[in-house]
């Protein structure tokens, strides 16, 4: 068994070293005889295993000799050990590409290909709102959540994104540049709902409901602009009317707007439709229904709408 | 007395180092270290005279040709023999193989060989009992694993040829080749020895044994790989055919005929190893200043003490008899259920003692034992008894494991 595992080990090790390449040649040799169901006679197994307990002599009688006695067992061991680890390697490779980390969709565990977990950070809803359910990536969901009234594009497409964040929130701010890349590549159905996870842009979406209810299409200029502009400039509310001139919107049209009390009526509404979806922390994407938490890489939210996840 | 310091000089390996230690070579049956002088004088040829010898009459050809007739004079002188009973061949392989197929024998013939042969001579005999329907009959060693000279006596009255190895690579011991070649001769039987394992360690004079043919190889005895020596007495000589011809071994041809050059230049056709034959002149040189009593006193210092330590541990089985005079250089040694491959590995992973391990190209003795494998110690003057210790030390480590 041993010259299965000495074939992966010396194959990883060949790739720096030409030692190391003649003994994955060696172990190979080794195993195609094994797989060919003749006895493996070139002498690699009792080399590797001398080799083994030498180095281990030279510490310790006692595990040399225990090594020596159970090189089999060990061989074996060693076998399932690296089957098992390859398995969680390659499930885990697939994960990162798929979804973003190692150990699944929305899966906050350490992943060795993104240590610092950057593609599940989230900044979290604090207000206690969504504390009825708790706080799992397979509660968040669009069941009997009416969207209809947040801003939408791309109505005839089979796809749909949803995006919900917050403009303040930077991980939003880094999921909605890919979002909106692939709403523009892919023309998918797209529908943005803003979610205040920090409280100070609430005002901010009712200022969205209203250019979005007055002027339409047009209410995706101003999007772009909340979550692209320096942040500190946002939290004033006082600078909503320099934006609205900045786009050409009519100032006292939109502050009559927020200041109806159907519009606050109706942003509560949408705010507890968002509530029904369980989440618990912002950017949440949904793609055709698959929740996403966290800025995820531009690949992993491409390859939902993908017909073969890489194209 | 040998010198080490000058010894250490001329064998660089020596003070060579893998991973921090010095490399102990306990590996000299089947293959020897080189002097300094046998890497230089045949660097000299390939920097200096590199052309053929006896072809061209331009200077460097006449060169060439000197020195390889030197070196035919001092191996020549070196067994006791005439120049031209000197054959040079590949190795010892080749000059039985040379015989076997020179040697007139025909359906029947009986040929006689030891239980303890190399694959080299004992192949080419089991060949030519298919192919030629001659007979082969073994001579068994007694319990002791010593030449049975009664089962012998018997059977050489109806051999053609007699082909033993004289001092054995499985067990260090030596046929009474005096004795076994008189009773030949007295039956008219041919006597051939293979003497790889004799010459490096003993002082040889065929004149004085009688023998009618002898092989050795020079890798064995500090000189290069891929030269080897075949004797014979010149009138047998001039009586075997050829066995391989072309290149130097004919006088002239014609489109339908040939007429072949006289001995040694029948036998060795084509172009020679000539910077293998210099060295091997260089080698034979070192070894007679080195001078046979030291090296035996030498070998038999280590094996004495290599042996009393080793047969200290019970599981320990020794093959051949336990008394290190009787076994040159060679200490052959297996434990019972135990992969003996390993034990040589661990050695030289743990301080880099080589020996060698397997069945030692004797696999009919071993089969028929019914023995897996061992490890042999095979010792020449260059080996010390620090060395010895450091094998000691190692080996009693990995058999307590084992």
């Amino acid at each position: 068994m041993i010259c299965i595992i000495a074939l992966v080990v010396f194959s990883i090790m060949g790739i720096f070293s030409l030692t190391y390449r003649n003994l994955a040649k060696e172990a190979f040799d080794c195993v195609f005889r094994r797989i060919t169901f003749r006895p493996c006679n070139t002498g690699f197994n009792e080399k590797i295993k001398s080799q083994l307990v030498a180095k281990l002599l030279n510490k310790s009688v006692f595990a040399a000799r225990i090594f020596n006695k159970y090189f089999e067992v060990f061989s074996w061991a060693f076998l399932i050990l690296m089957v098992w680890s390859t398995f969680y390697t390659v499930r885990g490779g697939y994960n990162y590409y798929l979804y973003g980390s190692c150990n699944g969709l929305n899966q906050v565990g350490f992943c060795a290909l993104d240590p610092g977990g950057n593609n599940n950070k989230v900044t979290e809803i604090s207000n206690g709102q969504c504390g009825l359910v708790e706080k799992k990536e397979e509660n968040v969901t669009l069941d009997n959540v009416d969207l209809s009234s947040f801003p939408t594009k791309n109505v005839n497409s089979k796809d749909t994104i949803v995006l919900i964040g917050c403009y303040e929130c930077d991980y939003t701010r880094k999921a909605y540049l890919d979002i909106q890349k692939l709403v523009k590549e892919k023309k998918t159905n797209y529908i943005f709902a803003h979610y205040p996870a920090k409280e100070d842009t609430n005002y901010l979406s009712e200022v969205g409901y209203c250019v979005y209810k007055e002027y339409g299409e047009r209410f995706w200029e101003f999007n772009d602009y909340l979550f692209t502009v320096d942040k500190t400039e946002i939290y004033q509310s006082s600078y909503v009317n320099t934006i609205l001139n900045k786009y050409n919107f009519d100032v006292e049209k939109i502050n009559n707007c927020i200041n109806n009390p159907l519009t606050k009526e109706a942003v509560n509404n949408q705010l507890n439709q968002l509530i029904k979806t369980h989440l618990y922390g912002t950017p949440t994407v949904f793609i055709n229904g698959k929740a996403f938490v966290g800025p995820k890489p531009y690949r992993v939210y491409k390859s939902i709408l993908n017909k073969f996840i890489i194209f | 007395m040998l010198d080490y310091e000058k010894i250490k000089v001329d064998f660089p390996l020596l003070t060579k180092q893998i991973n921090n230690k010095n490399i102990i070579y306990f590996d000299s049956a089947c293959m020897s270290l080189k002097p300094r002088q046998v890497v230089e004088a045949m660097n000299e040829y390939y920097l200096e005279f590199p052309a053929c010898a006896g072809r061209s009459s331009h200077k460097l050809g006449n060169i060439v040709t000197k020195k390889i007739r030197e070196s035919r004079q001092i191996v020549a002188k070196f067994i006791n023999a005439n120049e031209n009973e000197i054959i040079f061949t590949r190795n010892t392989t080749e000059a039985i193989n040379l015989l076997a197929n020179s040697l007139y024998l025909e359906k029947g013939d009986l040929v006689l060989t030891t239980d303890k042969e190399h694959n080299s001579n004992l192949v080419l005999w089991q060949i030519l009992v298919k192919n030629k329907g001659i007979r082969h009959n073994i001579i068994r060693s007694d319990d002791d694993g010593n030449f049975d000279f009664e089962k012998y006596k018997e059977l050489v009255k109806d051999a053609k040829l007699v082909s033993m190895v004289h001092t054995s690579n499985l067990d260090g011991t030596t046929i009474p080749a005096k004795e076994i070649i008189k009773l030949a001769h007295e039956n008219n039987a041919l006597v051939f020895l293979d003497m790889a394992q004799t010459i490096p360690h003993k002082k040889i004079d065929v004149k004085d044994l009688d023998v009618d043919f002898v092989a050795f190889s020079g890798h064995k005895m500090l000189g290069p790989t891929g030269t080897g020596v075949f004797y014979g007495k010149y009138d047998l000589l001039k009586k075997l055919k050829p066995f391989l011809v072309g290149g130097d071994t004919v006088e002239y041809s014609t489109y339908v005929d040939h007429k072949m050059l006289e001995v040694p230049e029948k036998f060795e056709a084509g172009l020679q190893d000539y910077a293998g034959i210099i060295g091997l002149g260089q080698a034979v040189k070192y070894i007679e200043i080195m001078g046979f009593n030291n090296i035996c006193e030498q070998e038999l210092k280590l094996n004495q003490y290599i042996t009393q330590e080793i047969l200290k541990n019970p599981r320990i089985k020794i093959i051949g008899p336990n008394d290190p005079n009787m076994r040159s250089g060679i200490i052959n040694f297996y434990i019972d259920k135990v992969d003996m491959h390993q034990v040589a590995l661990m050695l030289d992973e743990m301080s880099n003692i080589m020996i060698r391990s397997g069945q030692h190209c004797v696999h009919s003795w071993y089969n028929d034992k019914k023995i897996k494998n061992s490890a042999r110690i095979s010792l020449y003057f260059y080996n010390t008894i620090k060395e010895a210790e450091e094998l000691i030390k190692n080996l009693n480590k990995i058999i307590q494991i084992l």
